[in-house]
């Protein structure tokens, strides 16, 4: 190889390997000041659904985001900026990043989202590697089912497969309720990447129902669907952050917290025609 | 990246070995019989495609098209989810089989369509002398010589193809990749998950480059010839 040709390419190497390493230590969460940071920026980086009606939906021709989980980040993002909600939105102060059940953790702890309010359940594992508020809404988990297949609870789904998303409690979710109430029958279940999918499969006939959070049920209703009448599991949405931003997390749950006392969170919850389980 | 070396981690990974070794296994088999079906399918339609016969090229000319210009994925969604609206419903190891051969079947027929068409006329036109039909001569004759030429790319096709079986994952067909995210996203374990499975498809290829490497020397090997080491030796 040519002397300039070697040159070149350890230039190359070496350059590639500086800017790759600048990248990640930009983007490490983890500092104490996290909020102090965010302040800085003069932006909140906050991980939404993009698909689940009422609560976070992307307008695709707009690339406008809407919904309850998204109204909620304008006000925790007016508490961080200490202006008004409306202010936050109109000064676009907060950052929607469309996130799936499968993206979400990856990117809170790569640092490239603050929070993440993405009908994330609580549970006791996911407390280990994540910050959570206190829960500001609680669904229970629902099946979706073809009307035509005449199904009217979940005994009947007895050796069927159901749709389930990747990442999510749901499977145990089915299976403690299961044995909870002493149901003798067994089911499988196709795991998939998004809820579309689980729609695709439900209705090509691959899975004879689709399971998951009732809030995100609702939006895949349509003429040929039905819920079956069971719900249980109820589970607990909370706000996400990163385990080491712990001045954030605080933040986060006394916004909660004043929130619902002072009633605005009912209010929010009304106007997007939502109702808590519990 | 953080959690990389917790020990805990790596712990439930080993606990869940089960559910990888049976994701490795239907990988296996959706690879082994993936890929008879793709030789088989090249080998067919790479004859149709150097045939004399217009209608078997513009068949041959048209399968090798659509699959080749077409992504995988879509291909299986469409098996999985728009088959049944036709009354098929296969089971998504089926499909695997199916969406893969028909895939790598399009380039394999490439391939062998080259390779045919490296071997100078003459061999054809002696064969059909001395009395074979034109698929003997394919077979005894034609074929052979073309081992040397297409193995290295279809060996290529064969690695790409046992990597391709994780469109399987799409279809929740059970296979290395469908279960390797199935636990890594259960408590966003992703890093041993992620890397559980790299290693685990490296295992099924790296053995098969090395065995597409050897078969590649023993081609070269003229029987009845003396094989010299270096280039000096030969100008003897």
């Amino acid at each position: 190889m040519k002397k300039s040709s070697k040159v070149f390419l350890s230039i190359l190497l070496i350059l590639s390997i500086v800017l790759t390493a600048g990248c990640s230590s930009k983007t490490s969460a983890g500092s104490a000041s996290a909020l102090e940071n965010i302040k800085k920026a003069g932006v909140l980086k906050v991980g939404v659904k993009s698909d689940v009606p009422k609560f976070s939906m992307v307008d695709t021709a707009t690339n406008e985001y809407s919904g309850f989980e998204d109204d909620l980040a304008y006000e925790i993002a007016a508490v961080i900026f200490d202006c008004t909600s409306t202010e936050a939105k109109e000064k676009k102060m907060v950052e929607f990043q469309g996130v799936t059940a499968k993206t979400r953790g990856p990117l809170l702890e790569n640092g490239e989202i603050d929070l993440v309010i993405a009908t994330f359940t609580i549970t006791e594992e996911r407390k280990e590697s994540y910050n959570f508020s206190t829960p500001y809404f609680t669904d229970a988990i629902g099946l979706l089912v073809k009307k035509n297949n005449n199904y009217t609870s979940i005994t009947d789904l007895n050796g069927e497969a159901i749709g389930v998303a990747q990442s999510s409690t749901t499977k145990d979710s089915i299976d403690a309720y299961i044995a909870e109430n002493n149901m003798e029958i067994t089911v499988t279940y196709s795991e998939y990447t998004s809820y579309p999918e689980i729609k695709a499969a439900l209705d090509s006939g691959r899975v004879k129902a689709f399971s998951v959070d009732g809030a995100i049920l609702a939006g895949y209703i349509d003429d040929t669907t039905q819920l079956l009448p069971e719900k249980f599991s109820p589970q607990d949405y909370g706000i996400a952050s990163n385990l080491n931003n712990t001045d954030l997390a605080e933040l986060v749950n006394t916004s909660i917290i004043n929130l619902r006392e002072s009633g605005k969170l009912n209010e929010m919850l009304t106007s997007w025609g939502l109702e808590s389980y519990k | 990246m953080k959690n990389l070396f917790t020990l805990k981690r790596w712990a439930a990974l080993w606990a869940a070995r089960a559910d990888f070794a049976s994701g490795l296994w239907t990988t296996l088999r959706v690879s082994f019989l993936g890929l008879c079906f793709a030789l088989f399918l090249g080998i067919v339609f790479g004859l149709l495609s150097t045939s004399k016969n217009k209608t078997a090229r513009g068949l041959a000319r048209t399968y090798v098209e659509f699959f080749q210009n077409t992504p995988l994925y879509i291909q299986t969604f469409f098996f999985y989810n728009g088959l049944p609206y036709f009354g098929v419903i296969l089971s998504p190891f089926i499909i695997g089989i199916l969406a893969i051969g028909l895939y790598h079947g399009a380039y394999i027929a490439e391939v062998i369509r080259t390779g045919i068409l490296g071997i100078p006329n003459g061999q054809k036109e002696a064969a059909r002398s001395q009395g074979f039909t034109y698929l003997q001569s394919m077979y005894y004759v034609i074929l052979p010589q073309t081992l040397k030429i297409i193995l290295p790319p279809l060996a290529n096709q064969a690695l790409n193809l046992v990597k391709n079986t994780s469109v399987l994952a799409m279809i929740a067909g059970g296979d290395l990749m469908y279960h390797s995210d199935s636990w890594a996203t259960l408590y966003d374990y992703h890093a041993q998950g992620y890397i559980a499975a790299g290693l685990l498809y490296f295992i099924l290829c790296f053995p098969l480059a090395k065995l597409a490497a050897y078969m590649e020397k023993r081609a070269k090997i003229i029987p009845g010839s003396i094989q010299v080491q270096n280039a000096e030796a030969a100008e003897v």
